[in-house]
């Protein structure tokens, strides 16, 4: 191919900042002024056990794990969610989610602890309601245990079923906060280039070089998947159908805008531990517009080679099928003035398998074990 | 005044009241498309229901290609009102104007229908003096018809060059700024503008201020449009005529039924009673 000599010459100081960039990693995943649980050990303790806990679904036959898979990268390999019927969207992963801002496709939960409870209220998918999340909560002996430790004696005696239900999602939410995935080859890149040794930055396979620079040059690609997390947080239209069926629009952002804002739980709420509401900025500020319409999350690419298949639908099978979607982008799907950004890539095969190459060094060599607990245990401090 | 005199009288101001706000306003849409993947997802009965469905008076539509208008228009005639778009698939958007067998296209196409305007078409700076746009400029100057452009400011100029006595709807109002958009609507007696796919001049359900002063200079020059530049966007045609209806009554009455609808049955409603 073509400039494959070229690719192999060093970095460029516009290459070499584009990929500073995306780094340094890990990035530290800040305590939520809205959950007084995060960072606590005792709440970790009680989300890890009950992400595995099938009690928390009405029919005790569903837990977020059933979907959030360990072994497949937190999602759970299908185009589309099987819950009590098979859902509209894809099952986001969950590595790093605690450094976004907006939560699932649409951004309809604010936080990570009322991301947590989508789930657990769909009628079809957990099913539960606040008076099942209580029962199961306060049921359990170590539960109690942990969730009086977590969030205090006096919010534990005189809790109504609601605040027991978001105590469990903000129990959920701590131990996602944890769900944080090492550093890739990707970051050993950046590491080496901040470093300046070039024996070490030859040893980045040619071919993810290569597409490395399609990535921050002339795929434009880095303007949205921006950033350490390779995500800007927001959300966009990129020219995949969200027509669900005779008559049904996945109205996908606009949706989400309209469900965050009338949502209870969300961090305008009085569920919110921020006592400044500080944190609930962007649900204060946020409007829609008709852009919106159609618009979904951009996901972090971090471990994405995990997370197959892809797009809000999962109606592309592969990271080699994305590319393509990239490199033969439909203009007719897309408004001129809404994404003036995206244009055709036109990639040879070639390019599009080093940007496959590329996207797969941002799978990290480390993870943290997500298991369940053997038996949660706790004691009771005073 | 008598109590039992004033209190039917109160009564009647109450249930008046409610009956206007319960009745929703009736909306033009200026700025629709039918194309070639709507037909398939929205057949043509599906899409009329929509727009009834939302209240629409009366739509301007426009689709690559030109049959979805054509099908639509059999389908209401009461409530279509077409314009010819030039691309016969949606992919033409960045080339019909340098294409060499656009001329004849539109030849065609303008002797066996009847349209109230050219359009929507995208076309930019100097492009606008290529000659197929020039030849397009002339057709609708001889067929008395509008153009409705997808353009910056200064192929709005340049159309206005070749033919003084152009009418142009400017889709979107340019993108520009509503202060620019106030400055060639002074400028250009015959230029109107469409707010299609715009949220800045109503977000909220409140006008404004800028776009306020613009609507109050020019009453009669607005045009509401929603822009289904795909098919899901037919489902968004009622949402959008809502959300139109909700920044418009954040002004005067009659200027509101202006932009709502009165304005596009003044000018294209009339061309279709030709």
């Amino acid at each position: 191919m073509a400039g494959v000599a070229a690719d192999d010459s060093a970095f460029s100081s516009a290459e070499k900042q584009a990929i500073a960039r995306h780094g340094p990693w890990p990035q530290p995943v800040l305590r939520d002024p809205s959950n007084r649980g995060s960072g606590n050990a005792d709440a970790i303790a009680l989300g890890r056990a009950l992400f595995f806990d099938a009690r928390l679904s009405v029919k005790g036959d569903m837990a977020c794990a059933t979907c959030h898979q360990p072994a497949r990268g937190l999602a759970d390999g299908r185009d589309r969610a099987q819950g009590r019927e098979r859902l509209d969207r894809n099952t986001p992963g969950l590595w790093n989610v605690g450094l976004a801002h907006w939560f699932g496709w649409d951004g309809a939960a604010d936080s990570l602890w009322s991301f947590a409870l989508r789930p657990i209220l769909n009628s079809l998918e957990l099913g539960a309601t606040p008076a099942h999340v209580a029962k199961v909560l306060g049921g359990d002996p170590a539960y109690a245990c942990l969730r009086r430790n977590a969030f205090g004696k006096a919010a534990a005696t005189k809790a109504s079923d609601d605040q027991m239900m978001v105590d469990a999602a903000k129990a959920l939410a701590a131990f996602m906060e944890t769900l944080n995935s090492g550093k890739s080859p990707f970051d050993e890149l950046h590491d080496v280039l901040a470093r300046g040794d070039a024996a070490a930055v030859a040893q980045y396979p040619a071919d993810a070089r290569r597409g490395l620079r399609i990535f921050a040059g002339r795929g434009n690609c880095a303007v949205c998947h921006f950033g350490p997390n390779f995500s800007n947080g927001e959300f966009h239209e990129i020219g995949i159908p969200y027509l669900l069926g005779a008559g049904r629009v996945d109205a996908g952002r606009q949706g989400g805008i309209k469900a965050v804002r009338a949502d209870k739980f969300n961090l305008l709420g009085a569920f919110s531990d921020d006592a400044s509401r500080a944190s609930g900025s962007r649900t204060r500020h946020v409007t829609e517009n008709h852009a919106n319409f159609g618009q979904f999350k951009v996901p972090s690419l971090r471990n994405v080679e995990l997370t197959a298949p892809y797009m809000h639908n999962g109606k592309l099978a592969t990271l080699r099928d994305v590319v393509h979607h990239y490199s033969e982008l439909s203009e007719d799907r897309l408004h001129q003035d809404g994404e003036a950004l995206l244009k055709p890539l036109r990639l040879t095969d070639a390019e599009a398998d080093d940007l496959v190459a590329f996207l797969r060094t941002l799978t990290s060599r480390q993870f943290p074990a997500v298991a369940p607990p053997l038996k949660p245990t706790c004691e009771p401090r005073k | 005044m008598p109590m039992r005199t004033l209190f039917p009288l109160l009564l009647w101001a109450a249930t008046a009241h409610t009956a206007l706000a319960a009745d929703p306003l009736p909306i033009f849409d200026a700025h629709v498309h039918y194309s070639h993947d709507a037909w398939e997802m929205v057949p043509p009965k599906e899409a009329v229901a929509i727009l009834r469905k939302a209240g629409l008076k009366r739509v301007m539509v426009s689709s690559s290609n030109d049959d979805g208008t054509q099908k639509l228009y059999a389908e209401a005639p009461d409530l279509i009102i077409p314009e010819l778009r030039p691309y016969r698939t949606r992919g033409e958007v960045g080339t019909w104007f340098r294409s060499d067998t656009m001329v004849a296209h539109l030849e065609d196409r303008l002797k066996r229908y009847k349209y109230v305007a050219i359009g929507e078409f995208h076309l930019y700076g100097a492009d606008a003096d290529l000659p197929v746009p020039r030849r397009m400029v002339q057709l609708a100057k001889e067929y008395k018809l509008f153009l409705h452009a997808h353009s910056d400011a200064d192929a709005i100029e340049r159309m206005f060059k070749q033919d003084p006595n152009a009418r142009i709807l400017w889709a979107h109002s340019g993108f520009d700024q509503p202060g620019k958009v106030r400055e060639m609507l002074r400028k250009h007696k015959n230029l109107w503008a469409d707010l299609a796919f715009r949220s800045d001049h109503g977000s909220g359900g409140k006008v404004n201020p800028e776009w306020r002063a613009a609507f109050m200079e020019f009453p009669d020059r607005f045009m509401v449009g929603t822009d289904t530049y795909t098919p899901e966007r037919w489902h968004y045609i009622i949402e959008h005529a809502n959300w139109s209806r909700a920044w418009l009554a954040d002004l005067p009455r009659t200027v509101a039924e202006k932009l709502a609808y009165k304005n596009g049955e003044a000018i294209f409603g009339n061309m279709m009673e030709r």
